[in-house]
């Protein structure tokens, strides 16, 4: 395998990292690679991607919160296509900062300010605002974000993750959703997923995948901000909720059906197997068998 | 390099068990030199195959290759046909045969249905090894019926002592199910909706014991050792039950409440007031 084919397999594991075990899996390449030089610009690609598809979060310097780094967070830019720099620009709106971001040590730096689009920035601050409460209503350790897009004042990216990061127990974590708010087309348009590992003495791992999009009710509009906000969010509230008990269902199938059928936890007869009456019944027939053909002979 | 080794089986602790195949390939086409260390102790789901000899399916591993060709334990011989390929002895391939047909009534009392396979061979110095393979898959007919499939690799070591044996038994259980019909759209949907999804739990544990048993003749090896793999089975059962529906649901619900936590704050916070109001 040569140099490029290496890389190529290598960015294929860090893309399937669980939750919170990137390094891990780093460290574990890097050794079995063992030539970080080509490794560290080979893998960059990979790295890029795993953040922004796994909603990874950073610290804006100087502000309290954290926000997402993911595709709707990267700053739009004319011209600026293939140039590093630039594709590595990313915005949070909460703090109207945009940041340049290290997509190895997951850190902020070159902080700039920036100012929000006029017309979409009022909608936009109330999602953000239902957000907020929605998520310290709903998680334990959540992050969430709302995206305006560029050229669009009627469309808004609202994104959310939660992480659970036990190494010491052997289990991670990760939750994510999005939705893509559209007042013009009056749609809401939504992704979970969740990722679990568990791996004392093992390798388990719960991945689900989640869709819905359905339609805005009549009274959700730009002019009544704050009323149509809360209303898009407790649309959100609900389907979670619902996906989260759904979930719970598909536990109980898989547990009462699959896992079931595939193995009983006793036999029929609600007792261990005999082996001692099963190889002594197997010797006994072959004896009387070959008796038998003694006999006949 | 046994640190290199390492390496790749921290990796596959890692990498999700969905693509265990994929990713020994890819580790395999990597270090092509340590392709035996991988496959030796990376565990992959077994292959079912036909013996059109006994007209029967056994599994495929690693423990019954020879090159690109697998025995069959029930005719002995390999798929595709090697004229040299390596057998037991005819002493422990006679126990071989008494080891497929006991392990096939447990397969048939404990999966009722699946594939069951015990491979032996002779160790260099004294004693013998073995594996005892079983699997069972559930496909799914409906979007209401999930799928999944059950690999349990049992590998032995027996070390004679006289009128006693020494074993040595590694575990592994490979269990996956898959749910495609979760959260399908309800009547008590006031608007048009649509959704669509999959819940997939899949994964290996592995476990080991070692113990010593009296034996009576040959046979008492299958007796012993078909204990020690039932009781095991039996304990990894309870432990994959635990695992998978208990602890991986557990870290779901810790990252998100289906309770409102806000609602459950204030409420502490009022019990506080309360409290404090008695006091005074």
């Amino acid at each position: 395998m040569d140099a490029e084919n290496r890389i190529h397999a290598a960015s294929k594991f860090l893309l399937q990292s669980p939750p919170g075990e990137i390094n891990d899996v780093l460290n574990d390449v890097r050794n079995i690679i063992s030539d970080d030089e080509s490794l560290q610009t080979g893998i960059l690609p990979a790295l890029r991607e795993y953040n922004l598809a796994q909603f990874i979060t950073a610290e804006v310097p100087g502000h309290q919160h954290q926000c997402i780094v993911s595709e709707a967070a990267r700053v739009q830019q004319a011209g600026g296509e293939g140039d590093e720099e630039q594709q590595d620009r990313f915005w949070d709106p909460r703090s109207r900062t945009s940041f340049r971001f290290d997509h190895l040590a997951l850190e902020a730096s070159d902080l700039e300010p920036i100012e929000p689009d006029a017309d979409s920035e009022p909608f936009r601050l109330a999602l953000e605002n239902s957000s907020l409460t929605y998520l310290s209503a709903h998680f334990h350790d959540g992050v969430a974000a709302v995206f305006s897009t560029q050229g669009n004042p009627d469309r808004f990216i609202i994104q959310v993750v939660a992480n659970k990061y036990n190494p010491s127990n052997f289990w991670s974590g990760r939750w994510r959703s999005e939705y893509i708010v559209n007042l013009n087309e009056r749609t809401l348009e939504g992704k979970i997923l969740v990722n679990v590992h568990y791996y004392e003495q093992g390798n388990v791992q719960l991945s689900t995948s989640h869709t819905v999009s359905l339609e805005l009710p009549q009274t959700i509009s730009a002019e009544n901000a704050t009323a149509s906000a809360s209303k898009v969010l407790a649309i959100v509230e609900t389907e979670e909720s619902k996906y989260q008990t759904s979930l719970n269902e598909a536990y109980q199938d898989m547990g009462e059906k699959t896992f079931k059928g595939l193995r009983r936890a006793l036999p029929m007869t609600r007792a261990k197997m005999d082996w001692d009456k099963v190889l002594g019944y197997k010797l006994g027939q072959e004896l009387s068998a070959s008796k038998g053909g003694f006999a006949a002979a | 390099m046994a640190d290199l080794v390492d390496s790749m089986l921290d990796l596959m602790r890692r990498l999700p068990p969905t693509h265990v195949e994929e990713n020994v390939a890819a580790l395999v086409g990597m270090c092509p030199d340590y392709a035996d260390d991988l496959l030796g102790s990376v565990d992959q789901p077994l292959k079912a195959m036909v013996d059109r000899t006994a007209g029967r399916e056994y599994l495929a591993c690693d423990y019954n290759r020879d090159g690109e060709s697998y025995r069959s334990p029930w005719s002995n011989e390999y798929d595709p046909p090697l004229d040299d390929g390596t057998v037991p002895s005819a002493k422990l391939r006679k126990l071989e045969v008494v080891a497929n047909e006991a392990f096939d009534t447990y397969r048939e009392m404990y999966f009722e249905g699946g594939v069951s396979s015990v491979y032996l061979w002779d160790l260099e110095d004294s004693g013998f090894a073995g594996v005892v393979l079983l699997k069972k898959s559930l496909t799914s007919s409906s979007l209401s019926e999930p799928s999944g499939a059950w690999d349990s690799i049992h590998v032995f070591e027996v070390a004679e002592r006289g009128r006693q044996a020494h074993y040595k038994l590694t575990s592994t259980i490979m269990l996956s199910m898959v749910d495609r019909g979760v959260a399908q759209n309800s009547k008590e949907d006031k608007v048009e909706a649509k959704r669509d999804g999959e819940v997939t739990l899949s994964g290996s544990m592995t476990r080991q014991t070692e113990q010593d048993h009296s034996l009576q003749d040959q046979n008492s090896h299958i007796t012993n050792i078909g204990r020690m793999i039932e009781d095991m089975e039996i304990k990894m059962r309870n432990l994959l039950q635990e695992v998978y529906f208990g602890k991986t649901r557990d870290v779901v619900f810790d990252l998100r409440s289906l309770e409102d936590l806000e609602k459950a704050r204030r409420q502490r916070e009022l019990q506080k007031e309360l409290v404090g109001l008695i006091k005074r």
